[in-house]
């Protein structure tokens, strides 16, 4: 026994520091694929508090660029509105969507997954699986909410799959990001046949039913050359610069409830 | 004793919000991510206790952990840097260059000395950090050129803090 003791005290450093590096494996083997669960208790804490004022600090540096912006938003929801009472059938479209508006108050582009978190949460009516977009384009999906904050899956995460349809001919591919620059996606399931030139617009396709139909997604960047195979692909630049990322809007679906229930029942 | 605690919590919390406010968000490219937190456990005084050293080394990389939102990554790689700074120390000097020292700095032991003791450091904990960043995503062909990138990033925003708040006496 009193060997035990004084081995446990000759090797107290070399013990106590297995035993942290195990706890820390464990963290980060259970934290990393729930990241974003992690992001939202981070900023429901101390740590939200600090990012917020320091977005609320950086906000100044970038007033004037962010007014366009929102002008830009400003143009771009009154579209919606206006398009909305021209419908003769009302029902469909008039107040399918609602749009809560939210600041990004920490943002990763630089991750291999990357989120962001947003000060809008269960409070303001956000949920889960909500779209979230900004006045150049698509942003993201909530996937984690808290009462005043939300964690948003980036476009840029390995895990995005946005479904995206060309202005020009109306065909719909798959849309992922190529895991390396925040510029740049990568569009995929093109049907070969399809001719696509540098320069097409692809914007949201409204199948999904967080972002609403027709919502900038990018602009084709590079066409590549694989026409023995069924499906092409093709690089994209986001219209999204999320690097200077500061006000989005939540999309919010209002007829949600209605639809899930109909994939469920059939 | 009063006077190095207050010392070591100004370090932490000073060196804490240098890492998470202002070189979290400079990147230049995509695998250059300098760390300057690693500094508290570099200079705390030679005859700090192993146990402390890890101990300090744990806190230090958690708090930033809990900012990034990564529990454990960062936590992990400075209690690796807190075990070996020991060896570290003895590898790199003898008994008579540490004696009446009080603290491996750049002021007591000259930046020759201090710039290789932190390049040591700082690539098993880049090592660490970045191989356990990526093992999560199975993406470990970056590993390498992250560290390569890193380190010398790391190693000169930590010259350039020690230069700008600890001013050399000559």
């Amino acid at each position: 026994m009193y060997n035990l003791f004084i081995f446990i005290k000759k090797y107290s450093a070399v013990i106590l520091f297995i035993l942290l590096e195990l706890l820390c494996f464990l963290m980060v083997a259970y934290s990393l694929p729930y990241q974003n669960r992690k992001m939202v208790s981070v900023s429901n804490s101390i740590a939200g508090g600090i990012y917020k004022t320091t977005s609320n600090w950086n906000d100044y540096l970038h007033l004037k660029s962010e007014n366009e912006k929102l002008a830009k938003q400003n143009a771009l929801l009154m579209n919606m509105l206006g398009e909305d009472y021209s419908e003769d059938d009302t029902l469909i479209t008039n107040g399918m969507y609602s749009f809560v508006p939210a600041h990004v108050i920490k943002n990763s582009i630089y991750e291999l997954n990357n989120y962001m978190v947003i000060d809008k949460g269960r409070a303001d009516g956000v949920e889960a699986d909500m779209g979230v977009i900004c006045a150049e384009g698509i942003v993201g999906i909530v996937v984690n909410v808290s009462n005043h904050y939300a964690s948003v899956m980036s476009l840029l995460n390995s895990n995005t799959v946005v479904s995206a349809r060309f202005v020009d001919n109306q065909y719909v591919a798959n849309v992922l990001w190529d895991n390396q620059n925040y510029h740049f996606g990568v569009v995929k399931d093109i049907p070969s046949h399809l001719i696509i030139n540098k320069g097409d617009t692809l914007v949201t396709s409204g199948f999904s039913n967080s972002y609403p139909p027709d919502i900038m997604v990018g602009t084709i960047e590079e066409t590549e050359d694989n026409t023995n195979e069924m499906f092409s692909t093709a690089k994209l630049k986001f219209s999204t610069n999320f690097s200077t990322l500061r006000h989005v809007f939540i999309v919010k679906n209002n007829y949600q409830e209605e639809i899930d229930s109909l994939c469920i029942t059939h | 004793m009063y006077n190095t605690l207050t010392r070591n919590i100004l370090r932490f919390v000073g060196l804490l919000l240098l890492q998470i406010l202002v070189f979290d968000n400079i990147r230049l490219g995509n695998y250059v991510h300098p760390y300057v937190y690693v500094l508290f456990v570099m200079i705390l005084p030679f005859d700090t206790e192993r146990w402390k050293l890890i101990i300090n080394g744990f806190l230090i990389g958690f708090a930033v952990d809990i900012f990034s939102g990564t529990p454990g990554l960062n936590a992990a790689a400075t209690v690796f840097v807190a075990f070996l700074r020991p060896f570290i120390i003895n590898v790199t000097t003898r008994k008579s260059d540490i004696e009446g020292k009080t603290a491996p700095t750049v002021s007591e032991m000259g930046l020759k000395w201090f710039f290789f003791y932190t390049l040591f450091l700082l690539v098993f904990h880049n090592l660490l950090l970045f191989w356990l960043e990526a093992f999560s995503v199975k993406l470990l062909g970056l590993v390498m050129l992250e560290v390569l990138m890193s380190v010398p990033a790391s190693l000169f925003v930590i010259i350039l803090v020690i230069y700008i708040f600890q001013p050399i006496k000559k």
